[in-house]
């Protein structure tokens, strides 16, 4: 994980009902043809909102789970 | 197109079966690769291929009775998908699946797979243990849910995943939810306690575990 990484949307699920846009709390994304995409990738703070807001589950925002001795080699 | 008998050989469960339902198996089926994020099939369409998978995950998701998605399972190598879809009278896709990484898939059309399991009794038979691996899994999360806490739960399954080598890949909220039997609010607010209680760390895209003891001793709480 890095400080990059991005909840994954899945178009085919997305139904372009834009709450994840409206919600989000960081502006992070904007609406396009091909549904949401990052507008300011850095401001997103993966506070998983978006993920647990989207009815049609087309957004994911997956946690690893690691010991903290097994953190410093995922940083 | 035929299918490489050492990719049948690599599901590990195949091993039980004859060499000539193998070969059967092999004629019949077409190997799938899908990209991460790809709807494999869709809840509601008609069921139409079976799979197992031989590299990578997937998840099933359905829509609950409020019209939300609601996730119900993840499956991994070796694991079969559709096949209670496929078994059905109705013969109609029982849940959405979405590829979590690339994935490569063994497919069957639902003629060769009804033809299969008609022919030859021993893949009748791998179907019933897949089957019955299923039940006891569910026997085993009811079981839980009536002796452990959802936190007891939540707990054991965190050590779970960070004990597995090499690490799994991520799982969202909901998915450990579906898996412990519980919802992604009461996962939310449970990680949110066991952080302030400084049983774990959250940063972005991670849990970190910071303290085995207090962990395992929240494992075992019986209080449901
Ligand atoms: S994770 Fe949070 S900050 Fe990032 S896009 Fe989703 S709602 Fe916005
Ligand atoms: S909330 Fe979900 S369905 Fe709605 S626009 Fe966002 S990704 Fe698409």
């Amino acid at each position: 994980m890095t400080e990059t990484t991005l909840p994954i949307i899945n178009p085919l699920l997305c139904t372009r009902c834009s709450l994840c846009v409206t919600y989000c709390p960081e502006d992070a994304l904007r609406m396009t043809d091909q549904g949401p995409a990052f507008n300011h990738p850095v401001t997103c703070t993966y506070c998983l909102d978006c993920e647990g807001l989207c009815p049609t589950g087309a957004i994911r925002a997956p946690l690893t789970v690691i010991w903290k001795d097994q953190s410093s080699n995922h940083n | 197109m035929t299918v490489e008998l050492d990719q049948i050989n690599a599901i590990p469960a195949f091993s039980s079966l004859l060499p000539e339902t193998r070969l059967a198996i092999s004629r019949r089926a077409f190997i799938r690769t899908l990209p991460i994020g790809n709807t494999l099939i869709l809840e509601g369409a008609p069921a139409e291929y079976g799979y197992f998978i031989l590299d990578g995950e997937v998840r099933a998701l359905r829509m609950n009775p409020e019209g939300r998605i609601q996730v119900l399972a993840r499956f991994s190598v070796g694991d079969p998908l559709n096949i209670i879809s496929l078994l059905s009278k109705d013969q109609v896709n029982r849940a959405t699946l979405e590829t979590l990484s690339p994935v490569t898939l063994l497919a069957l059309s639902a003629v060769d797979f009804s033809q299969l399991t008609s022919i030859y009794a021993d893949f009748s038979s791998l179907l019933l243990q897949f089957f019955a691996e299923r039940l006891t899994k569910i026997t085993n999360l009811a079981a839980d849910l009536s002796l452990y806490a959802v936190r007891a739960r939540l707990a054991r399954f965190l050590i779970e995943l960070a004990d597995l080598t090499p690490s799994p890949s991520g799982w969202t909220q909901d998915e450990i939810a579906a898996h412990i039997g519980s919802v992604r609010d009461v996962v939310g607010r449970l990680l949110r306690d066991f952080e302030a209680a400084g049983l774990i760390q959250r940063q972005r895209g991670q849990i970190i575990l910071l303290d085995r003891q207090k962990l395992m001793a929240a494992a075992q709480d019986q209080d449901t």
